[in-house]
């Protein structure tokens, strides 16, 4: 507190003096495109050196105040800006802007607080506006909206449970039992995006050791919760090379978001109605029985022949069912309801929104609903001091249904996996459900009386405050603060009544979590822009920054629950868990930034880390990184002409990832007897000397854009390195551990992002914008002081990772038939997108994209878990041995091979399409513009993958993705769309 | 330039104040830590390290148990999801012991971690002002008997394989040992626990220990379990002086003892050993030769209840009866109780050749279990068998039969159920001890 009150004092004293007000005239005009004449709406109108200004509504026209000796720059998305002296203007503005697929005047964030043009970046930085983001079909939550939309990155939904639940690893593996999972910052606010388990494993004993939760409880994360909607634009900074300024949680890359924010004019009102179906993706068909094939189901021959008579019988009655399109045949009713208001006056300007989702799963009782409220205010106290407050309130609720490995044969999938189409699982006339004689549990009991829930309050709150502090002819100086809170309490709930099939012995089973987290960041600093001359332009920042972080879960899990109830007091026996975590990271940060001719760009920044996580909590580690692009057109070394502009760079970056919370504690556990209250050591030693692992990243590229900037291309290449990465150690058990943490080796990442934005079409009647990327990585272990570590999965009888010196960090080992070998990896090969938009006459538009994943290979058992049922829909089918059967024959690989386990999960995938018509001058004055439109998720998919989907993960977002053991099967979404502009 | 100067000095200012001010540690939220208790442990603290010991010993118990309970052909385990209970343990077909399957593994690192827990208790007892010196010997005395049990428990599945008994360092372990030796070790580790007892006072808290949770009833627990290394060593009147000090009593109740206890209180755990009776799937059923073998009249056929139907497997083996040793999930699991200590009386006796005070130990077992007096043959060889006999009903699923047969290398006289089985004598070292 002391230092808050430290910086108030501070800020004040600094700002008082600047609290004046220049003259200003009101300017007005209207922004068209210079080809087609259409008006650009959304352009930003931007009063120069100051913050503030106004944006173009949708006819393109704008109308802002402004001091007589400014000048107003404008710009927008695709579009070369232009500078106008207000000096010179005299009457209504018309402002063609010149067509730039580039994007070379986009203006992208590259320190903490400063920003460079697009021009001089020395980074690949991946931009996603907001069009791209929800324009197209819009995806259930944010981490699915940048599905196949970011160049470098690999994102693969970890199943199709309603409410998220997505993997985002951006250039390869950046850790091994650290955090993967880049860093979300909305409007400078730290978001918390972990994923809380609602303790599922304490009835599906998923993994072993009798603890309630596990990495295959299939949480959503917490970025889910966020309204995409509200995002204006969304950059990614890939690795450390971009964003080694943001320290110590930055080293998987991060994401930063912007939301929308009012502007100067009229207040603009848009109401937004989505209606949409949800049906499964891809079923995988059932197998179909005979007598016989019945019969065969036991090999002890009384059973054999009772399921013989049974399967007659029920065949006589006609009571043989497709239980698989029975649960998962569902379709899910889905809308969604926006309203949006922007507006403002000269000193202040809002953006106010209010959202409600609500989306049904294809699974019966499960679904997703998000209300989110947003209110950004910005105000200017002076010219000189800006001002602004983001608030968020949301209230997301997920029923996510019972899915994913489990070992008592209690989950849908895996229920389902053994139950033949001739059982009886339908309820009688009273409603009672029969007993599944084929598995644990009857899944249509399961899925009616069972709830799994997740239900967050959350509140993200931000501020910020720009200052100029002093102001020159040559030299300006500013103070930037950001900082803001991101609260939430989460509240799972998995009741499991005592009626059910397989809570005979638990005799009902309430679990029932409680989280609350608070995190919180600040980030102050001090920014020197010094312009000496036309040629030269130097950017000093320093800062220092903070974040704290405090999670508190207490789970309880109840069972022998009183009927009809779930209060965890309403139980026979009860047993509870708290889990805290608390950190504090800190850091000091210096940048120079140089920009001569505006054709070099030198930047250079270090920054000094520490975290309480740390083995010396007190001990700052270093981070340096420097950049620098040479614009050869600009710089007059190739001369302007078949090159619009062409551009070398470079960039080097160091960030780490800290250790996870207790790992350098040797902690100890209860162990209770009789009463007395007992400790004994946990099997896990502490490491009192942790060190954070450390990234080392070099990125370097060449951009150029030709034939008038219609077309573009930006090629980069990377070299990522993490030097000791985190890992546990098996130790000899006579020392009375089993593991502990030890930094244990080196790994490597490179790869190569091409990147291409053309209008190959571009009339008064027809525009087509393009973009197409290709992207792939590679790792290699290089140096690992430990023996080959096991990883994730079930072991090398059905493939596992392995951490492995001279391998690659991803691969996939597992009996070959010989012995263990190497059975795929699942690294994509590479990966391609392509983003289109065709517009016609500027009303209809197009925009479709396409998504191609090229190798990558899963751990494939939910086919083997339908062998092991006898109930693949190919169970009889002799697709590997004429004399064999194919489920006999998978089953007998286990123990030889695990080669058909190891499945390529390539896929071409139409991610999203959608087709849109505006309607303008409608002659009304309430209504100025109607949109309305369809569009489809996911609904083509070309995969010779043999499950629901490629792209699954049973282990979540943790390292090891693409093991497929009975999912929530994936679905696609068709929707109409309609939104009117007030 | 004068305003950059003031700005910038207040920035620097500002940086310093923020260096100095927000180091934070906020040590460990879910739980003490074992550094927490090297520094001047309370009472309460040390209290707490005893109990967690005490809890720790009954951790994996049952694979203990199942373990020296299949290799002795005294039982089957038929699990659904475990097949390896019947092929590794019973050496099916080709099928060996792993050095790195949950058999060996889990119970050795469940000893070794209760032994870990043991030297933490010592060392906060040696770096605390807060007790007696009587009382700081109680707790050191406590551990050492304790880390003895333990040792020998690993001892007993890996034998000639042996143990490390250097422990006390994680990051500089000790040679593994070979058997004699790691008896030795076990026996002057239970040496040491006398002398703390000898003039202890004790002011901790004990479950399973009934009347003997006091300094004399201590020393008598680490007497009894000398007697068990010293026939273990074939050191007989060692064994008899042992018996002495002991809670040893000819008359006495044979459930007379120290216990494994279980409960249901939060934090407790169940007795995993326990199965109820008639379950399918998964179940714990007597070996044939149990009631094959057992005499008429024998009450200790109800160790052993028929079952209402046959449990088998696919793998051709079957048993028409329960194990029905712990009869409920909180039945305690014995640690060394009157009923053994009679019997190291008996075979003692019978090796310092004193057949006759044998024979009288012999009668007591055979009597209150609605047998006759011992009639056979008054011979070394004799006695012995029949010592074996009392020893594998008596101790029947409580951790015994293997190792007495193995002792009196008599495991080729063990049944084999099917061609290709394997009796084996001993476990591998686990993987990450090699």
């Amino acid at each position: 507190m002391r230092k808050l009150f430290f910086i108030a004092v501070l800020i004040s004293i600094m700002v008082l003096p600047l609290l004046s007000s220049a003259q200003n005239q009101t300017i007005s005009g209207k922004v068209t495109d210079e080809k087609a004449g259409n008006a650009v709406p959304n352009a930003s109108v931007v009063i120069n050196k100051t913050s503030q200004g106004t944006m173009t509504n949708a006819a393109g026209e704008f109308s802002l105040s402004a001091p007589a000796n400014a000048t107003i720059i404008i710009s927008s998305t695709g579009f070369k800006s232009q500078t106008i002296k207000v000096a010179d203007i005299s009457g209504p503005l018309t402002i063609k802007l010149e067509q730039d697929v580039a994007n070379l005047d986009e203006v992208v964030v590259t320190g903490l607080t400063t920003t460079v043009k697009r021009r001089n970046l020395a980074n690949a930085v991946a931009t996603i506006s907001s069009k791209q983001l929800t324009g197209t079909a819009p995806a259930q939550t944010l981490d699915g909206a940048l599905e196949g939309k970011i160049p470098g990155a690999y994102i693969n939904a970890n199943s199709g449970a309603p409410g998220g639940g997505i993997t985002v690893k951006l250039r390869g593996v950046t850790s091994v039992y650290g955090n993967t999972q880049p860093l979300y910052v909305i409007d400078g606010v730290f978001i918390d995006n972990s994923s809380t388990s609602a303790g599922l494993n304490a009835v599906t004993s998923a993994a072993s050791g009798g603890s309630p939760t596990s990495t295959q409880d299939n949480p959503s994360n917490r970025i889910a919760d966020i309204d995409p909607q509200d995002i204006e634009n969304i950059e990614i900074l890939k690795g450390a090379s971009a964003a080694a300024i943001y320290g110590s949680k930055a080293a998987a890359g991060v994401v930063i978001i912007t939301t929308k924010r009012g502007h100067q004019g009229k207040t603009a009102i848009t109401l937004t109605q989505d209606l949409g179906i949800i049906t499964a993706r891809k079923l995988l068909g059932v197998r179909e029985f005979t007598a016989d094939r019945a019969a065969s189901l036991s090999g002890d021959s009384a059973t054999s022949a009772a399921l013989r008579q049974q399967f007659m019988d029920a065949e006589a009655a006609g009571h043989i069912y497709d239980y698989e399109k029975e649960i998962y045949g569902n379709t899910g009713f889905a809308r969604n309801t926006e309203l949006s208001l922007t507006g403002g006056g000269e000193k202040t300007s809002f953006y106010f929104s209010a959202g409600q989702k609500d989306e049904q799963g294809i699974v019966e009782g499960t679904g997703y609903r998000n209300n989110s409220i947003r209110l950004n205010v910005d105000h200017h106290i002076s010219d000189n001091v800006k001002i602004g407050v983001t608030t968020n309130y949301i209230n997301s609720s997920s029923d996510r249904g019972l899915f994913g490995n489990d070992n008592v044969g209690v989950t849908t999938g895996i229920a389902l996996s053994s139950t033949p189409s001739f059982a009886e699982l339908h309820p009688d006339a009273q409603g009672n459900y029969p007993n599944n004689q084929f598995a644990a549990a009857n899944p249509l009991q399961t899925i009616a009386l069972m709830k799994n829930n997740e239900s967050v309050n959350r509140f993200i709150m931000g501020f910020s405050l720009d200052a100029v502090v002093q102001k020159s002819n040559a030299s300006t100086t500013k103070l930037v603060g950001r900082g803001g809170f991101d609260f939430y309490n989460l509240q799972t709930t998995a009741l499991f009544p005592g009626t059910l099939q397989w809570q005979a012995i638990n005799k009902g089973t309430s679990i029932q979590g409680f989280t609350k987290n608070l995190a919180t960041n600040y980030i102050a600093s001090i920014i020197n822009t010094y312009t000496p001359s036309d040629k030269l332009s130097l950017t000093s920042s320093a800062g220092f920054t903070g974040e704290t972080g405090d999670y508190n879960n207490l789970l309880n899990v109840a069972t022998q629950v009183i009927a009809g109830q779930s209060n965890v007091n309403q139980a026979g026996a009860l047993t509870a868990t708290q889990t805290r975590i608390k950190y504090l990271n800190s850091g000091v940060f210096v940048q120079e930034e140089a920009n001569i001719n505006d054709a070099v760009t030198l930047t250079a920044g270090v920054r000094f880390d520490r975290s309480s996580n740390n083995g010396d909590a007190g001990k700052f580690y270093t981070y340096p990184k420097a950049g620098v692009s040479w614009n050869l057109t600009k710089s007059g070394i190739v001369n302007e002409g078949f090159f619009d502009n062409i551009k070398l760079r470079a960039a080097y970056g160091e960030a780490n990832n800290v250790p996870a919370y207790g790992s350098k504690f040797t902690g100890m556990v209860v162990s209770n007897i009789a009463g007395n209250p007992g400790v004994i050591v946990s099997t896990q030693e502490g490491q009192a000397d942790i060190k954070p692992e450390r990234q080392k990243e070099l990125e370097t590229g060449i951009d150029f854009s030709v034939l008038k900037s219609r077309l573009s291309f930006e090629l980069t290449y990377y070299n990522k390195s993490i030097s000791d990465f985190l890992m546990l150690q098996s130790l000899p058990a006579s020392s009375g551990f089993a593991s502990k943490w030890v930094n244990a080796g080196n790994l490597r990442n490179q790869g190569v992002e091409l990147g291409a934005n053309a209008i190959p079409v571009q009339t008064k009647k027809v525009t087509w914008n393009t973009s197409v990327n290709f992207w792939l990585n590679r790792s290699m272990v290089t140096k690992l002081t430990i023996p080959p570590v096991p990883q994730g999965s079930f072991g090398y009888v059905l493939g596992s990772f392995q951490i492995e010196q001279g391998k690659s960090a991803t691969q996939i080992v597992g009996l070959n038939g010989q012995g263990v070998g190497v059975l795929g990896d699942a690294e994509p090969k590479f990966q391609m997108n392509t983003y289109n938009e065709i517009t016609f006459f500027g009303k209809l538009s197009l925009r479709f994209l396409i998504h191609w994943k090229q190798g990558g290979d899963n751990v494939n058992l939910t086919s083997l878990e339908n062998d092991f049922g006898g109930t693949s829909a190919d169970y009889d089918a002799h697709t590997y041995d004429k004399d064999i059967p194919n489920g006999p024959y998978r089953i007998m690989q286990i123990g030889s091979s695990a080669k058909i386990f190891v499945q390529d999960a390539s896929y071409l995938r139409l991610r999203e399409a959608g087709l849109y018509y505006t309607f303008d001058n409608l002659h009304s004055n309430a209504i100025k513009g109607i949109n309305v439109g369809v569009s489809f998720n996911n609904y083509i998919t070309i995969t010779k993958y043999k499950s629901y989907d490629p792209e699954v993960s049973n282990f979540g977002t943790g390292f090891s993705t693409g093991v497929d053991v009975d999912p929530y099967p994936a679905s696609k979404q068709a929707a109409f769309h309609v939104s009117f502009n007030f | 330039m004068k305003k950059i100067n003031y700005i910038q000095t207040i920035f620097f200012a500002g940086t310093i104040l923020f260096i100095s001010s927000c180091k934070k540690d906020y040590g460990s939220l879910n739980g003490p830590t074992v550094e927490a208790y090297q520094n001047n442990s309370t009472q309460a603290e040390l209290n707490n390290l005893v109990s967690g010991t005490e809890s720790g010993m009954r951790t994996s118990i049952a694979f203990y148990l199942d373990d020296v309970g299949t290799i002795g052909r005294e039982l089957y385990h038929f699990s659904n999801s475990e097949p390896r209970y019947v092929t590794d343990l019973l050496g099916a077909n080709d099928a060996t012991l792993s050095n790195s399957n949950f058999y060996i593994t889990t119970p050795w690192a469940s000893r070794y971690r209760v032994i870990k827990n043991c030297n933490v208790l010592i060392d906060a007892a040696n770096n605390t002002t807060l007790v007696t010196d009587a009382q700081k010997s109680g707790y050191i005395g406590f551990a050492q008997t304790i880390k003895a049990y333990q040792l020998l428990m690993n001892l007993n599945l890996t034998d000639s394989n042996g143990i490390r008994v250097a422990v006390a360092d994680p990051n500089n372990l000790g040679p593994i040992v070979d058997y004699q030796m790691g008896l030795a070790s076990i026996s002057s580790l239970l040496d040491s626990g006398e002398t703390d007892l000898t003039n202890a006072e004790i002011v901790f808290p004990l479950a399973g220990f009934s009347q003997f949770n006091d300094a004399a009833g201590l020393l008598k627990f680490n007497r009894a379990l000398a007697a068990r290394v010293d026939v273990y060593r074939q050191q007989w009147s060692d064994a008899l002086t042992a018996l002495n000090a002991s809670f040893f009593n000819l008359n006495g109740d044979f459930y007379t003892g120290v216990n494994h206890v279980f409960g249901t209180g939060s934090g407790d755990q169940l007795n995993p050993a326990f199965i109820p009776q008639n379950q399918n799937g998964e179940v714990r059923v007597a070996h044939p030769s149990y009631a094959e073998d057992i005499l008429a009249n024998d009450d200790r056929i109800g160790k052993a209840t028929l079952r209402t139907s046959t449990a088998s497997i696919p793998a051709g083996l079957s048993s028409n009866r329960d194990v029905w040793v712990y009869t409920s999930s909180t039945a305690a699991v014995p640690i060394i109780r009157n009923e053994e200590l009679i019997l190291i009386y008996a075979e003692a006796n019978i090796q310092l050749d004193n057949f006759s005070e044998a024979i009288k130990a012999l009668n007591i077992i055979r009597t209150k279990h609605g047998l006759a007096d011992y009639s056979g043959a008054q011979t070394k060889d004799a006695l012995i068998d029949e010592m074996l006999y009392e020893r594998r009903y008596s101790l029947y699923f409580e951790g015994h039969r293997w190792i007495d047969m193995r002792r009196y290398n008599k495991l080729n006289e063990l049944p084999i159920d099917r061609p290709g089985d394997d009796v084996w004598t001993e476990f591998p070292l686990p993987v990450t001890e090699q």
